[in-house]
């Protein structure tokens, strides 16, 4: 029996889609059968993403409404062993389908994959309660700025009043030179707010812009966002591996002056 | 020249809006929940405003004194 797992944040914008394709491949690549679904109803995102827009024959209304059999709406991804794509609808909007059709769904997807990820659409309306149905987990992504944060301490709120307990928190695009020279929030500023355990850092790396442009998931490529998703996916396994060093990307000028530089 | 940084303004902001967010109330108002408790305990127990604190969690809210035995 597979985890099913609810990506979601409340703010638009902070990388919920990348993460659940950079974590569906990561995952692919340690031998793990994944299936990843577009809940965002209207704004389909996540086959773009992933580069397999051409492949799309049938969606998830499509199988919520019987005109055709799960397998079939399946996408392959060539490029991982063991990876799918469940994209969602361009032309419907979120009351084509009900939370109750979504739990069965993913019912019936953990009989044969180990993970189910679910790329929730931003907002709290229908379209979050549908991504949240039938999830065991939640990871709950968000920027290290206030507006973000304070959606994802809602979300949080909302997800406990659902029942949804198991829950992490993935910090994105955090830039360590704007965090030592104390104008972007560390990662203990967002954890001391939020407290949830923390499944994840993601560097800003500009290698996701260019991944994304091409399609590809910036984990299969040699990047410092990629490394902190391969990281997210061996602790999803539960191996305990230690926080990235951020500064790690940076120049050795801009270390010195950070040496020399009093807080 | 020396500049306030500005992750201690957006530290302060999201506490009032977090808050306020968690008890469904104007930060104005959650000041005021928090002078009232502040009022109400005195009168039953001897306490100092720097040793009162309140702090809303997600599910609770939870009144510190300090010096209080665990």
């Amino acid at each position: 029996m597979g985890e099913v797992i609810v990506i979601t944040s409340g703010k638009g914008g902070v990388g919920k889609t990348t993460t659940t394709a950079n974590i569906g491949a990561g995952l692919s690549q340690l031998d793990k059968k994944v299936v990843i679904i577009d809940t965002d109803l209207g704004l389909r995102n996540l086959d773009v993403v992933m580069g397999l827009e051409n492949l799309i024959v049938y969606n998830l209304v499509d199988v919520i409404e019987g005109k055709c059999r799960l397998k079939q709406a399946l996408i392959r991804d060539r490029r991982y062993e063991n990876l799918y794509l469940l994209p969602s609808a361009q032309t419907k909007d979120k009351t084509a389908v009900s939370p109750g059709q979504m739990q069965k769904l993913t019912e019936e997807l953990r009989e044969d994959y180990d993970y189910v990820l679910l790329d929730c659409p931003a907002g709290i309306e229908q379209g979050f309660q549908n991504a949240i149905a039938g999830a065991d987990r939640a990871f709950v992504v968000t920027t290290p700025e206030v507006s973000a944060i304070r959606d994802a301490d809602r979300i949080i709120g909302l997800l406990e009043s659902n029942n949804l307990k198991k829950m992490e928190l993935i910090i994105n695009r955090i830039r360590v030179d704007m965090v030592k020279r104390g104008d972007m929030m560390s990662v203990d500023d967002v954890t001391e707010i939020l407290s949830i355990p923390l499944l994840g850092i993601i560097p800003d790396d500009e290698q996701i812009v260019i991944g994304t442009n091409q399609g590809i998931p910036v984990i299969g490529m040699d990047s410092f966002a990629g490394d902190a998703y391969s990281n997210i996916c061996r602790r999803i396994l539960g191996e305990e591996i230690p926080f990235l060093d951020l500064s790690r990307g940076q120049s050795i000028l801009s270390k010195l002056t950070n040496l020399f530089r009093k807080n | 020249m020396i500049k306030r940084s500005s992750v201690r303004i957006a530290k302060e902001r999201l506490e009032a809006l977090v808050t306020s967010d968690r008890v469904h109330c104007k930060p104005k108002e959650y000041d005021l929940i928090c002078h009232e408790l502040y009022r109400t305990l005195s009168k039953y127990m001897e306490i100092t405003k720097e040793d009162f604190q309140v702090c809303i969690t997600r599910s609770a809210i939870h009144i510190q004194l300090t010096g209080e035995e665990h």
